[in-house]
């Protein structure tokens, strides 16, 4: 069966603890030519958008769902919203956990709203990861 | 880490110092390395034309990544962004050359709620948006108390 409505409120077990390092910092920093201080350094934090490297493991487990049938090359990030409630932090051990908020049809495609819960070691929620997707069906061509 | 502070120079409509960025095709291997999305259309031709793509296309998290700098040089500490959201509208086509694509980052203040900046953000290339309603809270530094000879009430 694939995507539909019907997998709102489908949720996903945490990813495997993803350890912030300085090095992964580093170099994902450099990977947005941000020369920000505050990336640099034992005391580092991570640069704001660096949430979505720990999110996109937690979106493969929905990509890879298969009850839905969804196909990498017929999804499109439609858009994605950060909300923070601290930094990511060098030595940081988080999980990330997807939920399916919401499933529409519009036209040929499906619209999927999902949320990835950051959570830290205390179980604190760090972030949250809110992602629409476009997901076309097959098409008969 | 120096924070800006809501001084009477942050008003809504204020204009953030814009940025304008060249992305190559090494700048999207190098950031498919650093964020693990390695998505073929990314960096191979062929697999973009496969999925009816104009060419290999920037992620759109390199873009969001990128207009939120012209957010976090204006405000200096970074931990002070509270949300960010992007819609990715049109994808950035780079080309496989020395030159890249340039994309051209701007913000604005949009909205102040006590020391909580909205900034709108817009990236164009070309003549295209790439990004949509893309925006930006952050948490500016209280006003400095004013300062200077009969400024201090206090008794005592």
């Amino acid at each position: 069966m694939a995507i539909s409505e019907q997998h709102a409120g489908r949720t996903y077990p945490p990813t495997a603890p993803y350890e912030v390092s300085a090095a992964k910092i580093s170099e994902f920093a450099t990977a947005i030519g941000d020369d920000n201080r505050a990336y640099t350094g034992a005391e580092a934090i991570a640069p704001p958008t660096f949430v979505a490297v720990i999110s996109s493991a937690a979106w493969q487990a929905m990509f890879d769902d298969p009850e839905l049938e969804l196909a990498l090359r017929r999804i499109v990030h439609g858009d994605q919203r950060f909300t923070y409630v601290r930094p990511l932090r060098v030595g940081d051990r988080v999980t990330a956990a997807l939920t399916i908020d919401k499933v529409r049809p519009r036209g040929s495609a499906d619209i999927i709203s999902s949320s990835v819960e950051v959570v830290d070691e205390r179980g604190e929620v760090v972030c949250v990861a809110s992602s629409t997707f476009f997901h076309s069906r097959e098409s008969s061509t | 880490m120096v924070t800006r502070s809501l001084t009477a120079e942050v008003s809504v409509g204020s204009i953030l110092p814009p940025l304008t960025v060249r992305f190559t095709r090494a700048d999207l291997v190098r950031y498919a390395g650093a964020s693990t999305d390695f998505n073929p259309i990314h960096y191979s031709e062929r697999f973009a034309a496969a999925v009816g793509l104009p060419g290999v296309i920037a992620h759109g998290m390199l873009t969001m990544a990128t207009a939120l700098r012209v957010v976090t040089d204006w405000v200096g500490d970074p931990t002070q962004v509270r949300s960010y959201f992007v819609r990715f509208t049109k994808p950035v086509v780079v080309p496989d050359d020395d030159h890249g694509v340039a994309v051209m980052f701007s913000g604005t203040v949009t909205a102040l709620d006590g020391t909580v900046a909205t900034i709108s953000l817009d990236a164009v290339c070309g003549d295209q948006k790439v990004l949509g309603a893309a925006r930006a809270e952050v948490e500016l530094q209280p006003a400095p108390a004013p300062t200077g000879a009969g400024t201090d009430g206090r008794v005592g």
